[in-house]
């Protein structure tokens, strides 16, 4: 679950991480869900959240994701924020809220490798990572 | 633009789930950077649950447009719930009417008809938020000095040209050129016409300016794709 920031960077590193599981790292073991559809109240997707361990990824200190799930009952099994993943790149120069560039491409393959390898571990799938 | 008004809020689904979460968000994004900076404001949506409670005036403090991805309306109905009433509510869905196949969620796949959609799309917010500044007398301010706005709509630069010898700065217009570029505008005075009739939706340009705005911008054009 990304926090769906649109403000800075670290939303989209967010956004692209998740898609870089659930559509290519991990399909058949992640999926996500719209965190906006939470914030409206929809009873499907609180459902979902609390049938599932979820992996939340902030962009910022505020934790959108994080405390979204947790209000909707859901279980937050990893809490990734995205401004921990920079202190690995000072100087890094990661694009703009609307386009990433290489350094913020870089820092998305880290964190969802983090997660692959996460998720590796919790339900011992083999999970095809090469990043 | 008057001092003392205040900037119309955007706020976008950016559903995760589907491609037209992605449209919303980059639309949004695009009217913030490009098609109307200075006069918009966005926030994240998860922060009306989130945040330490300031958040959710921001419908109050700033007649907002809401950008849906699909008819669940998730932006519009946690904007009414958790700050207060939209003054306007679009749907990525209606207005591609339907036809979102082929567009993509993550930017790495990212075609054409994804820049297409995010152009549609951008440039219905922005009629919106014309409408909303026209009610209103186009009384907005240049300064973000509420605690609702979260300083995302920080203006691209602009690029200065010579206009029948004056300086005239236009915001974004390289990425208006890229654009142009990508879509196959050749850099000769053939590209006249279509470099007046785009740059002329973001940037106001008098009639009897039009003779002297395409001499310059061919120029600039030129320029940028160093022929």
């Amino acid at each position: 679950m990304p926090c769906s920031g649109i403000g800075k960077v670290h939303g989209l590193i967010a956004r692209e991480a998740t898609y870089l599981v659930t559509d290519e790292l991990a399909p058949q073991e992640a999926e996500t869900v719209c965190l906006a559809l939470l914030v409206s109240g929809d009873e499907e997707a609180r459902a979902k959240v609390r049938e599932a361990e979820c992996i939340a990824i902030d962009g910022c200190p505020k934790l959108c994701a994080a405390k979204n799930v947790e209000m909707a009952g859901g279980k937050v099994v990893k809490s990734i924020r995205v401004v921990d993943a920079f202190k690995d790149h000072r100087g890094a120069e990661p694009g703009t809220p609307t386009k990433l560039a290489d350094d913020g491409w870089t820092i998305v393959r880290e964190i969802a490798g983090d997660i692959a390898d996460s998720m590796c571990g919790r339900c011992e799938s083999e999970v095809n990572y090469d990043g | 633009m008057a001092d003392g008004g205040v900037k119309v809020g955007i706020i976008s689904c950016s559903g995760e789930e589907i491609p037209e979460g992605t449209i919303s968000r980059m639309a949004t994004r695009r009217v913030l950077e490009l098609l109307r900076p200075g006069s918009t404001v966005t926030i994240c949506l998860p922060l009306f649950l989130a945040g330490d409670g300031a958040e959710r005036d921001f419908a109050t403090k700033h007649p907002t447009i809401t950008v849906d991805g699909c008819d669940k309306l998730c932006a519009k109905k946690g904007t009414e719930k958790h700050s207060g009433p939209v003054s306007a509510a679009l749907v990525v869905s209606e207005i591609l009417n339907g036809d979102c196949s082929g567009c993509a969620r993550s930017a790495r796949d990212r075609t054409e008809k994804d820049k297409e959609a995010v152009w549609l799309v951008s440039e219905e917010i922005a009629k919106a938020v014309d409408a909303i500044l026209a009610e209103s007398g186009g009384c907005v301010s240049e300064a973000g000095d509420d605690g609702a706005a979260c300083a995302c709509s920080k203006p691209i630069p602009g690029m200065e040209i010579q206009v029948d010898g004056k300086s005239v700065t236009i915001a974004g217009l390289a990425l208006i050129f890229d654009h142009l570029a990508e879509s196959g505008l050749a850099a000769d005075e053939s590209s006249g016409d279509r470099l007046l009739e785009t740059v002329r939706i973001y940037h106001s340009i008098e009639p009897e300016e039009e003779d002297a705005y395409k001499a310059a911008l061919i120029s600039a054009y030129k320029t940028h794709r160093r022929v």
